[in-house]
């Protein structure tokens, strides 16, 4: 997070992780078609010749409270080839929250393992424990075959600590509620460590509900945040559990 | 002025106060734009960044205002306009007008990337169309006035609506736009390249650092090794030489009479210690050559000589197997630089494993001749050859055998110490795979070197080449 008081300018790092060509990408591209013209600028691709992002995705998406508080939420994805790994830790640097895009076919459970804990390790290079850090996970391709079943999913995100979301990218579905899942989290944290919403008179609820209309959504946040399967959206906001 | 580490840039180009617009446009591709927007549409440009320094200047000139800063009142007024134009803010609506005294107009916009300012563009001097003629404020600013010649000068300025302005300021900041994010591109592409490239050496670097101390700390345990060996080898002399010793004093009778078996089996025991013996002082060899505390005990040596004590030393254990011992010595060889009791040992190594695995009826040739030698070792390919690679003369020892022979691969490794080529031979054959390992160091030590050939159609060559000393190869 980065906080420009001079100009009341907020900026959150959000990054998409995964293994390679588990639709990192393809969630960054669906977000910013549904973005409301004037509040996303362009989606920066920096990719080899073979279509595979080289380096990573910025998606810079700006939006201004009735506070006068502008939030620039600056989207990233990590290149998911085993190769990158120095450009993976480089890119995680400074991130506020992690969205996990696993692959849900049953042939990709290894990979998808692999890359998680290839953040775990990442993260703990700086400093960083998972526990820590606001995380969705997104079970993405749910339209192909031989997918790993809903309810094993559900069953096992149950058990599991974060939110979990089941998308089909290259649809736009699931992509926004993840999203906001994630925005949601990240929020939380950072709101509760530096205390945000008092010291900007800032509408935390308002906030949401103006992004996910920004992002074409007439449901609520609320409505949204429902769509996850297990996790808890308010482990990082120890207050509100009663 | 120092730059930000590469990942500390990247986070500024994405996270932080982002990119300024010399940064993100090429200076020379920028005044090539505002050229051509100049001639495209007839009205000068110019762009300046947020600190308000001219980053391009395509000016077009017009003769109305050039006119007007030859008079002195009306040149000031010009001279004002200029001034307000440079700090005009062109507002949250991103443009803004400006009216000079001549009735020439023009319009600053805001240059914008990822929502933040970074420069500005100047647009103008225009004339709207509305504007028939010279503005009376001119009139009675400057009584000097040509006001026949500034009517003629105004019919020749560059006329453009305010609404054909409004679109080509919008064109000029879209095209801008791209301009700035394709810079925006290259330069985190580059920042990123060189912060993956640094990530990547500081990766190298520490599994370097941590198998440089993996090798330190085998050196020295390697060198605690080569101690361990001398102090054994040198404790298990001392009782060694007592059994020896009072084994022999046995045989000599001094305790008494011995007789028969008793004598045989004591035989056994004092000769069975010396090849105990022989083992440890191998040991003990190798361990000062492996310590490098050897010291080699140089003086001239008749090969000759050597050749014929080694012979003779052998012929009887030779003749005992079966096998046909020959030496053959060139005849004017010079005499060598070198420590005479450690060539020999070497010599009766070499003589007596080729013996030892040659089987009955087969031969052991030892030759000596002068040969040329090749340049030092290392001085083959890397270049300097000229330099480096002059042949140099030196004394070939050649022990030929028709035994088993080495296969190829092997050669190399028969020099380790304890290596055995077969270790199943080792019950056949005996010994400790020491010797071999002690002919090279101490070969090595003359500055020589050993190498191994085959002996056609069986057995194997060991070639012993010992250098002359430079002074000896002088009349």
């Amino acid at each position: 997070m980065q906080l420009d008081f001079v100009n009341r300018e907020l900026t959150i790092k959000l990054v998409y992780y995964g293994p390679a060509l588990s639709g990192k990408t393809t969630n960054l591209q669906a977000l910013h078609k549904v973005a409301a013209p004037g509040s996303s600028g362009r989606l920066m691709t920096l990719e080899t010749k073979d279509d595979r992002t080289l380096f990573f995705d910025l998606l810079p998406l700006t939006f201004r409270a009735q506070s006068g508080l502008a939030v620039r939420l600056k989207v990233f994805t990590v290149p998911g080839q085993v190769i990158h790994a120095s450009t993976r830790r480089l890119v995680l640097q400074g991130a506020d929250g992690v969205a996990f895009i696993a692959d849900s076919r049953t042939s990709e459970t290894q990979a998808n393992t692999d890359s998680f804990m290839d953040l775990k390790d990442n993260l703990r290079e700086h400093g960083l424990s998972l526990r820590q850090m606001p995380l969705v996970i997104q079970f993405n391709k749910r339209d192909l075959r031989d997918v790993r079943s809903e309810e094993e999913i559900a069953k096992l995100a149950a058990q599991g600590r974060e939110p979990v979301y089941l998308a089909v990218a290259m649809r736009g579905q699931g992509v926004v509620e993840s999203f906001i899942g994630l925005l949601h989290l990240t929020w939380s944290a950072l709101d509760a460590e530096h205390d945000l919403a008092r010291k900007f008179g800032f509408d935390s609820e308002g906030f949401m509900n103006g992004i996910a209309e920004k992002l074409g959504e007439r449901r609520g946040t609320a409505e949204l945040l429902s769509a996850c399967v297990g996790g808890a959206l308010d482990v990082l906001r120890p207050e509100a559990v009663p | 002025m120092a730059s930000p580490a590469p990942r500390d840039r990247m986070t500024e180009l994405t996270v932080g106060a982002g990119a300024r617009l010399e940064e993100l446009v090429d200076r020379e591709s920028l005044a090539q734009l505002a050229k051509s927007f100049a001639e495209l549409s007839g009205v000068g440009m110019r762009v300046f960044d947020s600190e308000g320094k001219l980053l391009a200047d395509a000016s077009l000139p017009v003769e109305l205002i050039s006119y007007l800063t030859t008079l002195r009142h009306a040149k000031n007024a010009v001279e004002s306009t200029v001034s307000a134009v440079k700090n005009l803010d062109p507002g949250a609506a991103g443009q803004a007008s400006i009216d000079g005294v001549s009735g020439g107009r023009y319009r600053v916009v805001a240059l914008e990337h990822d929502g933040r300012r970074v420069g500005r563009l100047v647009l103008g001097p225009y004339f709207p169309p509305s504007l028939v003629d010279i503005p009376s404020a001119l009139i009675e600013l400057e009584p000097a006035l040509d006001l026949d010649r500034a009517r003629g000068l105004l019919t020749l300025a560059p006329r453009v609506t305010d609404d054909a302005m409004d679109r080509l300021g919008r064109h000029a900041r879209s095209a801008l736009d791209v301009v700035m994010f394709s810079g925006l591109k290259a330069l985190l592409t580059g920042s990123m390249h060189l912060a993956s490239v640094r990530e990547s050496y500081r990766e190298l670097q520490s599994k370097n650092d941590k198998l440089q101390v993996a090798y330190d700390r085998l050196k020295e345990l390697d060198r605690l090794k080569s101690n361990f060996l001398a102090t054994v080898s040198h404790e298990l002399r001392t009782p060694l030489t007592s059994i020896i010793g009072y084994s022999e004093m046995l045989l000599e009778g001094i305790a008494g009479e011995i007789a028969g078996e008793q004598r045989e089996f004591v035989t056994t025991i004092r000769e069975k210690g010396e090849q105990l013996l022989g083992l440890i002082k191998g040991l003990l060899d190798l361990s000062k050559l492996e310590s490098g505390t050897m010291s080699l005990r140089k003086g001239t040596l008749e090969v000759a000589s050597l050749v014929r004590d080694v012979a003779q030393t052998m012929a009887p254990h030779a003749k005992k197997k079966g096998i046909l011992l020959l030496a053959e010595v060139e005849a004017g060889l010079p005499t060598l630089w070198a420590d005479g009791e450690r060539l020999r040992q070497v010599l009766l190594n070499l003589v007596e494993n080729a013996i030892k695995f040659t089987p009955a009826s087969g031969s052991v040739r030892i030759t000596a001749k002068l040969a040329s030698l090749g340049g030092p070792s290392g001085a083959t390919d890397d270049g300097g050859l000229v330099l480096l690679g002059a042949k140099r003369t030196g004394v070939e020892l050649r022990v030929a055998d028709t035994g088993i022979g080495i296969p190829e691969a092997e050669r190399e490794r028969v020099f380790d110490a304890f290596y055995q080529v077969d270790s199943s031979s080792t019950r056949e054959q005996g010994g400790t795979g020491l010797g071999l390992s002690i002919v090279k160091r101490l070969v090595e030590g003359h500055d020589g070197t050993v190498r191994i050939e085959s002996n056609e159609p069986h057995g194997t060559v060991f070639v012993v080449a010992i250098p002359l000393r430079r002074s000896t190869l002088q009349p």
